[in-house]
């Protein structure tokens, strides 16, 4: 079964009916097996798309809860689909699939909306748990992605203490779009549990050994994620809005 | 490039030979014997057209040629004295082939660099005094010309012929890589999909077919490593991307987890962390257990670069450090904490029951 949800977070929808799904990725043989295994799972398939702009179609046509989404596809880039997917249905979840060694890429797209991230080679039941999670509104995380977040987030910090214009100092307006996109940061504690995570730890592991909550893990994990993606569209509005102005 | 200066040498003593014909023609009445500077005149010509003919192709540019080419120059040279009136000599006047002697010179540069151009020149400056008969202005002047012509010219042949190896090695690298890249794709494409694939389901299906997930898991991120070409990169200035040493050490039991850009360390100190990480990896799978999984975090805080090895295996308590010892695990800790402190960094190792096992590699940054 693939109920969207036991425990439904304010966000995801059609709580108890199976999540419909959009399987994007360029290989078919790939897309027919994914397809036919969440099928066979009771997961409703609502489409298959090849590339980006198909998958833009399809979702327009089919309306999908979930997008199970390839990275490596021979149009667009990962980001810019999930961003035109969130452009036109806010409510839609993105779950990544990446080969290793796009590191990038995945950060990329996790900082453009997706909710979750599994490695290509991870089991047909965790992608299935994944899907699952994602329609809950829940952020799948990895150990992976969670280092790819440390990272981000030390990136971040290490580009406010080095670039003055960060710090507000110079007037005009440029500087002052610049200031007024602040760089977000982790508090010690979701450090901490995001550290953890990237350690294999799992949220009950590491809810016992902090002594917090499930809950408060996932809401931890949730929380590094859901700032960077603010972060993310604040600077592409400030870019968009220098560009107006320039 | 080499064909193109030999073309240069053909010009410039066809040019030569018509600035010297004029002057021939013009003033040859004026010499002791008229018709012997116009048969000079015609030598030069005939041998103009030889060695043109014959420095157009490899085979003809042969150091007997250029040697006889210079000899031809002398005799030509030397020649101005049974033409010309000894008067007209003392007084200063152009020997008969002017400066059609300086291709010899070019020609003796463009085979032999800037060595061969100064020998050759030499050669010819000794000609140049010998025909006037003494180290005048003049000769001491033409002499010294065609030491720096010769040397000149030599020293940028030979430069110009080093820059067009290099360019040729440098296309030769870039369709390499551009090949590389391409097969990468249909690589990704096609096998790698499959490959994964086959380790997705096959451990769905468990017993053998798991065995064989495994083992198509493996070649996966064997050829994933392979293909993704990050060998193929240089190191920037003598810096290594740690992340690129290390992801090819994930597998299906271990996870490798990088900030998403390069983690530029010194070589010895990048690799002394790969080291050091595979011998913890190596210790996991030998002491904690078949089923143990691992997790290898790299961090990047700008003053130090770490790297934890964390494993799910069944640890063992603190104060338990003898137990330890006997297992072997102290003495392998030993080896990774000697390799970190030859880079100035440290490791420790953490143990409990419930954590497993966390070996922690910290290298600071200078």
């Amino acid at each position: 079964m693939c109920p969207g949800t036991d425990e439904p977070a304010p966000g995801g929808r059609s709580p108890g009916a199976a999540a419909r799904v959009l399987v994007v990725d360029d290989h078919p043989m790939w897309r027919q097996s994914v397809a036919a295994s969440l099928e066979e799972a009771g997961c409703p398939v609502a489409g298959t798309a090849g590339d980006g702009v198909q998958a833009l179609r399809v979702a327009a046509a089919t309306r999908p809860e979930v997008v199970l989404l390839d990275l490596h596809l021979p149009d667009l880039s990962g980001a810019e689909v999930i961003r035109r997917l969130l452009a036109a249905d806010a409510e839609i979840r993105i779950v990544v699939l990446s080969a290793s060694g796009e590191r990038q890429d995945v950060l990329d797209a996790m900082t453009a909306g997706a909710t979750g991230y599994l490695v290509k080679s991870a089991q047909f039941s965790e992608m299935l748990e994944a899907v699952r999670a994602a329609a809950a509104g829940k952020a799948v995380f990895t150990p992976g992605l969670a280092g790819l977040v440390l990272g981000e987030y030390r990136r971040l910090a290490a580009g406010a203490r080095g670039d003055p214009s960060q710090a507000g100092g110079a007037g005009g307006a440029l500087s002052a779009a610049a200031a007024a996109v602040p760089t977000p940061r982790l508090t010690e504690r979701e450090t901490e549990v995001l550290r953890l995570v990237a350690k294999g730890m799992t949220y009950p592991q590491i809810a016992s050994l902090l002594v917090l909550s499930p809950r408060t893990v996932q809401n931890h994990v949730q929380n590094t994620l859901i700032k960077l993606q603010l972060h993310n569209k604040a600077q592409l509005v400030r870019y968009a809005m220098e560009q107006g102005m320039g | 490039m080499a064909g193109q200066m030999w073309r240069a040498v053909a010009i410039f003593r066809i040019l030569t030979l018509a600035y010297a014909a004029v002057l021939i023609v013009r003033y040859h009445h004026f010499y002791a014997h008229p018709d012997a500077g116009l048969a000079v005149l015609a030598v030069m010509a005939a041998w103009t057209a030889v060695t043109a003919a014959a420095y157009a192709g490899p085979r003809g540019r042969i150091p007997a040629l250029i040697c006889a080419d210079v000899a031809v120059a002398v005799l030509v040279l030397l020649s101005t004295r049974l033409v010309d009136t000894v008067r007209h000599i003392n007084d200063g006047a152009p020997t008969l082939p002017v400066t059609w002697v300086a291709a010899p010179v070019l020609a003796c540069a463009v085979a032999g660099g800037p060595a061969g151009g100064l020998a050759g020149a030499a050669v010819i400056a000794a000609a140049v005094i010998a025909e006037r008969g003494a180290l005048t202005g003049s000769t001491f002047g033409a002499a010294v010309l065609l030491l720096i012509v010769g040397g000149v010219v030599g020293y940028f042949v030979r430069f110009g012929l080093r820059a067009e190896a290099a360019l040729e090695r440098a296309a030769r690298h870039e369709a390499a890589v551009s090949e590389r890249e391409r097969i990468a794709r249909g690589v990704h494409d096609s096998v790698l999909q499959v490959l994964a694939l086959v380790s997705a389901r096959g451990r769905e299906l468990g017993g053998e077919a798991a065995e064989l997930a495994r083992l198509a898991g493996e070649q996966e991120s064997a050829l994933r490593t392979l293909v993704s070409g990050a060998s193929v990169r240089p190191p920037a200035g003598g810096l290594l991307d740690l992340g690129s040493l290390l992801e090819p050490l994930g597998g299906s039991r271990v996870t490798v987890s990088c900030p998403a850009g390069a983690v530029l360390l010194a070589d010895e100190a990048a690799r002394a962390l790969a080291a050091a990480t595979g011998e913890a990896l190596d210790n996991v799978r030998r002491h904690a257990g078949a089923d143990a999984r691992a997790w290898v975090l790299v961090e990047d805080d700008g003053a130090a670069v770490t790297v934890s090895i964390r494993d799910d295996g069944n640890g063992f308590a603190e104060g338990r450090l003898a137990e330890a010892e006997a297992a072997g695990r102290l003495g392998v800790a030993q080896s990774i904490v000697g390799r970190l402190r030859d880079v100035g960094g440290k490791a420790c190792l953490t143990s409990s029951p419930r954590e497993g096992t966390e070996v922690e590699l910290r290298v600071p940054r200078n």
